[in-house]
């Protein structure tokens, strides 16, 4: 059956450990590719640590680079309700995915999550927005907020 | 659960947010400015602007007109909308033109866009820049070079020679060239910029380009230069006019070799992917040659696109790299809009809402940018440190 699948160890913030195919990785997060190229990843020794990826993330962000390996021949249709079904995550789930994704340099989640911000905000008011992201102090002063809302009425 | 939601400022690292906005269309952040402070002073700032403009992937491209005959408002079209189920975004929208309403003009026509700014005319003999996402607009008189002009009742584009609108990226500032013929048939050459509100005469860069130019051409900028092509051009050597903005000099460059040029073709210089696209119709074949220098001045670059309809005018690129063109469909006999992958055919076309005898639209990409602040030129350099600060907030 040829070779054994080579592994790489990832490490959470909550130090649990994940062991996922190599070449998953590599083909997906930019910053995994550099290290097993220069050689700064030892695979007898090494774990990646991501102090900032907590487990629930990280196995989510793990889930996506190997469906995406596994299934990159789907079609089209599949793959796009494949990811929808992925991102349907609360607003909190989502920014974790998103950091994850910008400190592994996974371009194409990125791509997937900055999209997905995007038709969140596209066509809403201001109040609704601020619901949506949780922005409860927008920072404006009375004034100017009054000042806002009254040049622009159409956009609250 | 809900308790525990945090807000997505106190999250999300500026640098992130930064770029979620940056995917943002330009016409809603006008909107986003009003979210937080911190998303608007994000988006206030000229840099932010100056990287969305060139980098954003949510670029929009409208043509912009009049319609003949109610002339009191202009139509912007957004191409990309017209061809998805986005329903977010009407294709269509109706702007009142920058003017007061005490005084409306009793004509007004688009000359030309660039950087999300757009260039009119108002009679009697007003040049007005507008920047119709952020309201800015400002006005200049070309009553000078009209008074000495041949023509009598002169007004742009009507009767000029040549005309443009660029960008000088050294001096920061937005320029009107034109080139007319005094009462002795005599050629000027005039330049504004219309930071310091100042006409320059560039009469010694200027000697009547041969070739068949037709009076009534519209340049187009790219690149720091303004580009001219005649409508029928004799021959494709050195048939591309241009000039540069910085260096304020002429020059030219040659057309693609030509493989069939029937006299019934009218040639007409685009942009496409912010690459010079030149374009001729074949009114026999009923198909239209799109020649597109994907490197700019380098010759062999220019790569040939066919487009089963005779195009009227060549737009833009979609995000997906589909040529948006109005045209003439010979087979389904309709004039509208159409979208073609030009590796495969059609894809859709649309109804033309606005048929009319409309030579030209405008071609515009929304911008945010904020346009210099005026400047006299004694005081320039003083105001040039003060402006950087000021910069730093925008003026809406």
């Amino acid at each position: 059956m040829g070779s054994p699948v080579k592994k790489i160890m990832l490490c959470s913030s909550e130090k649990e450990i994940f062991s996922v195919e190599e070449q998953v990785m590599v083909q997906h997060s930019v910053i995994i590719n550099n290290m097993i190229e220069d050689g700064s990843y030892n695979h007898e020794e090494s774990k990646i640590p991501l102090d900032c990826v907590d487990s629930k993330t990280l196995k989510k962000v793990i889930d996506y680079c190997t469906h995406h390996t596994h299934h990159h021949n789907d079609n089209q249709e599949d793959l796009e309700a494949w990811d929808a079904q992925f991102l349907n995550v609360d607003s909190n789930g989502l920014y974790d995915l998103l950091m994850a994704a910008n400190y592994l340099e996974i371009r194409n989640l990125l791509d997937l999550i900055y999209g997905t911000i995007k038709n969140m905000i596209k066509g809403k008011k201001i109040d609704e927005i601020r619901r949506i992201f949780n922005i409860k102090d927008h920072g404006f002063t009375p004034e100017e907020e009054e000042q806002n809302r009254k040049e622009y009425p159409h956009f609250y | 659960m809900e308790k525990k939601q945090k807000s997505i400022d106190d999250i999300l690292p500026l640098d992130l947010i930064h770029r979620i906005l940056l995917r943002v269309p330009a016409k809603h952040l006008a909107r986003l400015r009003c979210v937080s402070k911190l998303w608007y002073s994000l988006i206030s700032d000229p840099q932010f602007a100056e990287l969305h403009f060139h980098n954003s992937p949510a670029a929009t491209n409208a043509t912009i007109f009049i319609d003949h005959i109610n002339r009191t408002v202009a139509y912007f079209v957004y191409l990309e909308a017209l061809f998805s189920d986005d329903i977010d975004t009407s294709p269509v929208k109706v702007v009142p033109p920058p003017f007061k309403k005490k005084k409306p003009p009793t004509d007004f026509e688009f000359l030309g866009s660039c950087r999300g700014f757009v260039l009119l005319h108002r009679d009697p003999h007003f040049l007005v820049v507008w920047n119709p996402l952020t309201g800015y607009s400002k006005r200049i008189s070309y009553s000078r070079i009209a008074s000495r002009c041949v023509y009598k009742d002169i007004s742009l584009p009507c009767k000029f020679y040549l005309y443009g609108f660029g960008y000088d990226a050294s001096q920061d500032d937005y320029v009107v060239v034109v080139a007319w013929q005094d009462k002795d048939y005599h050629y000027h050459l005039d330049y504004l910029s219309l930071r310091t509100n100042s006409w320059i005469n560039l009469d010694a860069a200027f000697s009547k380009p041969s070739g068949v130019f037709d009076i009534n051409s519209c340049g187009l900028f790219l690149n720091g230069a303004i580009h001219w092509l005649p409508h029928s051009p004799k021959t494709f050597r050195d048939a591309i006019l241009i000039f540069d903005l910085k260096e304020r000099t002429f020059s030219r460059i040659s057309g693609p070799e030509q493989p069939v040029m029937s006299a019934f073709s009218y040639s007409n210089l685009a942009l496409l992917g912010g690459c010079l696209a030149l374009y001729y119709r074949n009114d026999f074949s009923h198909n239209t040659h799109i020649w597109v220098m994907k490197e700019y001045k380098v010759h062999s670059s220019w790569t040939l696109h066919e487009i089963p309809c005779k195009v009227y005018q060549l737009f833009c690129l979609s995000s997906d790299g589909d040529i948006i063109v109005r045209g003439y469909d010979e087979v389904e006999v309709e004039v509208g809009y159409f979208i073609y992958n030009v590796r495969r055919d059609l894809l859709t076309h649309f109804e033309d809402l606005f048929y009319s005898f409309r030579i030209t639209d405008t071609v515009y990409t929304e911008s945010l940018l904020p346009f210099p602040s005026d400047i006299k030129d004694k005081d320039k350099k003083k105001k040039m440190k003060k402006k950087r600060k000021e910069n730093s907030v925008m003026q809406w």
